[in-house]
């Protein structure tokens, strides 16, 4: 196998998507992919939001590893940096300013476009990913003009179904909507529902989830074109392919909207696809994994010796993964201060059981998965399996004041 | 690299700048066209280039156009003067005095949205910038946006410029390798369609300088006390004090260290997004 592509979709709820049971038929495309994909069941990303999120994507390390975060800490190793060295060609499209250039994410890559440069429209401040994938093209087509081409590695970052949630017209009625409010109407949304964090209308909570949706038919069309473009190319053969997002989407389901600091399954639960274009009958993988297991997945994938830092472990081959707990960590963001290292909150799950701590009001909760998937009901005092979850996650709450 | 190899490679590199320009020439009526010059190291370098093309072609030199963002260095403008004379320039200053004048004439003052014309009113909405007030610094991005490219594009709006030379370069940031000579932007909302420049694309930051030394290009003193990048003046650093900027390690270190641009870029986009 040649090349590894990674796509990661901004805020994609795992729900969403009709591989993992959605029945609105938001991700055809997606979809159809299936038998020639490895479906992770039990993904977990270990952060609810951007920031939290891609340092375990791409230097397979956890957020809060070296205390408050500014920037990528020279002591993380970008997934582009071994490979560069190994001799892949490494390059890199997205739109999300938490992860560009200036914040140290270009290390590594031999191309590395962020979009910071370029206009935006100014209320939807990213590159859509249609430009993402003529971007991508452009590179692709003179990258791979000559037959001999050195292999690559290629992460592309979707956008778009981040808010502020509006959608073209086209979109609205790819998916059969009846929703007929104008641009205007649904910026006004934005600002004044989700900015707010307002959940007292359930009428409009459910429009915006309704929006939310039409963006993620708007980013399976984006993989589509872009599969299209792998195929004309002739290197969709030559191609493993990983499809994942960076976190979900909240609409009330714990009392507010967006991504902040919360440890909840709409926002922590993954979809993990890998396509490989030699497989022919799709397989389906239930083992808790984490995206801290990407990098090394990635350097699995082309043959090279692990990293030495990388925390997570390869998921392939899918027999030689270890059986572990997934971990994740994240902070307000909101606060007056602006990214409150002291409001942290941390979850750690084993099998079907999650527990989540807030270390500044120094609460816990505990939640049985299987029993109750909507998190609802704490047994945190109840379950005979509290102590021992809490004393794995314990060691890992405020380490960076321990060393 | 020898002194040979060197002379040499500038050489080639400034052919290759050389046939840019006059594919422009080919393209573009005179008078569509125009120059950006700030003064600093690659707009100088872009312009001398240019100026050769037409000394050798017998063809008149476009018009240029240099922006004063009122935090600016005194040194460039002396700088800029001096060769504006000694080449002969048509040179046009912009400056945004209606943001100057709401601002008192003092950076860092408060400037009230409703003190401001029309046009700048105008270009802050186009920005989603819905504050009463902002404080005057030329590179916050708002300062930035009012003072820079609010001139720029009403320069080409007024001269019905189709073509504009700039002196970027694809090293610069990562974000630029896959930059070519000429990038069409489409018109937008007070912003004309034109065609954007670039004919040192290829020069790194090695290669400029070594191409100013070799052939005795003139520079703004400043680089010579160790910036090695000229921004606005509150915002630009001295990256290795009183060490030229042509000795110091350009292979291995950053050469917009101490810009705020690209910082504030960054916090606007996350503002939108509704972080902050």
């Amino acid at each position: 196998m040649k090349n590894v592509i990674l796509l990661t979709i901004d805020a994609l709820r795992k729900d969403v998507l009709g591989c993992y049971g959605n029945k609105s038929g938001l991700t055809p495309f997606i979809d159809s992919l299936q038998n020639k994909c490895i479906r992770f069941t039990k993904g977990q990303t270990s952060g609810p939001y951007t920031q939290a999120s891609f340092p375990a994507i791409l230097t397979s390390s956890y957020y809060l590893e070296y205390g408050k975060p500014k920037g990528l800490s020279p002591q993380r190793t970008l997934i582009s940096e071994p490979l560069k060295q190994a001799g892949v060609v490494t390059a890199a499209f997205h739109s999300n300013p938490y992860i560009c250039g200036f914040l140290g994410w270009d290390r590594g890559w031999d191309v590395f476009y962020d979009s910071m440069e370029d206009e935006v429209e100014p209320r939807i401040p990213y590159i859509r990913g249609n430009i993402i994938k003529t971007k991508a093209n452009n590179w692709l087509s003179s990258h791979t003009k000559d037959r001999e081409y050195k292999p690559f590695f290629l992460w592309l970052h979707y956008m778009d179904i981040h808010e502020p949630y509006m959608p073209e017209k086209k979109y609205v009625d790819m998916v059969g909507s009846s929703i007929t409010i104008s641009q205007d109407e649904m910026y006004d949304m934005f600002q004044n529902v989700l900015l707010k964090r307002d959940v007292s209308d359930p009428g409009k909570v459910a429009l915006l989830k309704k929006l939310y949706d039409i963006h993620v038919r708007e980013v399976d069309t984006y993989v589509q074109e872009f599969f299209d473009t792998l195929e004309k190319l002739g290197i969709l053969k030559d191609s493993v392919i990983i499809i994942t997002n960076d976190h979900g989407d909240e609409f009330n389901e714990h009392g507010g909207l967006s991504h902040d600091d919360k440890m909840y399954s709409e926002l922590i639960d993954m979809p993990l696809l890998i396509y490989d274009p030699n497989q022919d009958k799709g397989e389906i993988c239930d083992t808790l994994v984490s995206n801290v297991d990407i990098p090394p997945t990635i350097v699995h994938l082309f043959g090279l010796k692990p990293v030495e830092g990388f925390e997570g472990h390869s998921l392939l081959p899918i027999g030689g993964y270890p059986e572990k707990g997934c971990f994740g960590e994240a902070i307000d963001q909101h606060s007056q201060r602006g990214g409150d290292i002291e409001r942290d909150v941390y979850f750690y799950r084993e099998r079907d059981l999650k527990v989540i701590y807030r270390a500044n009001l120094d609460t816990w909760e505990m939640y049985d998965l299987k029993e109750d998937p909507k998190e609802l009901n704490n047994i945190i005092n109840t379950s005979p399996e509290a102590e021992e979850l809490k004393s794995k996650l314990k060691p890992r709450v405020r380490r960076w004041l321990k060393e | 690299m020898t002194e040979q190899d060197k002379v040499k490679r500038c050489a080639e590199l400034v052919e290759k700048s050389k046939a840019v320009v006059r594919e422009v020439f080919k393209q573009f009526a005179l008078d569509e066209l125009a120059i950006t010059w700030t003064g600093g190291k690659d707009s100088t370098t872009t312009l001398w280039i240019i100026r050769q093309v037409c000394q050798e072609d017998k063809i008149k030199l476009p018009k240029v156009m240099t922006i004063d963002e009122f935090d600016s260095f005194e040194e460039i403008h002396d700088f800029i003067n001096k060769y504006t004379k000694e080449w002969n320039l048509d040179i046009e200053w912009c400056r945004n005095d209606d943001v100057i004048k709401a601002a008192g004439g003092k950076l860092n003052a408060t400037v009230k949205v409703k003190d401001l014309n029309e046009r700048n009113q105008a270009e802050l909405k186009r920005i989603s910038f819905e504050e009463e007030a902002f404080p005057f610094e030329a590179e916050s991005y708002v300062g930035n946006h009012l003072m820079k490219t609010v001139m720029f594009s009403e320069f080409i709006e007024r001269h019905g410029i189709k073509g504009i030379f700039q002196g970027l370069r694809r090293d610069e940031q990562p974000a630029r390798v896959q930059d070519e000579y000429f990038e069409h932007k489409e018109a937008a909302h007070l912003i004309p369609g034109h065609t954007r420049i670039k004919p040192i694309l290829h020069f790194t930051e090695r290669d400029i300088w070594d191409n100013i030394m070799v052939n005795k290009i003139p520079y703004c003193i400043l680089y010579k006390q160790g910036y090695r990048s000229l921004g606005a003046k509150t915002t630009s650093a001295i990256a290795v004090a009183d060490v030229p900027a042509w000795e110091q390690d350009l292979e291995h270190t950053t050469e917009r260290a101490g810009r705020r641009q690209d910082k504030e870029q960054m916090m606007d986009r996350l503002r939108k997004l509704g972080y902050m």
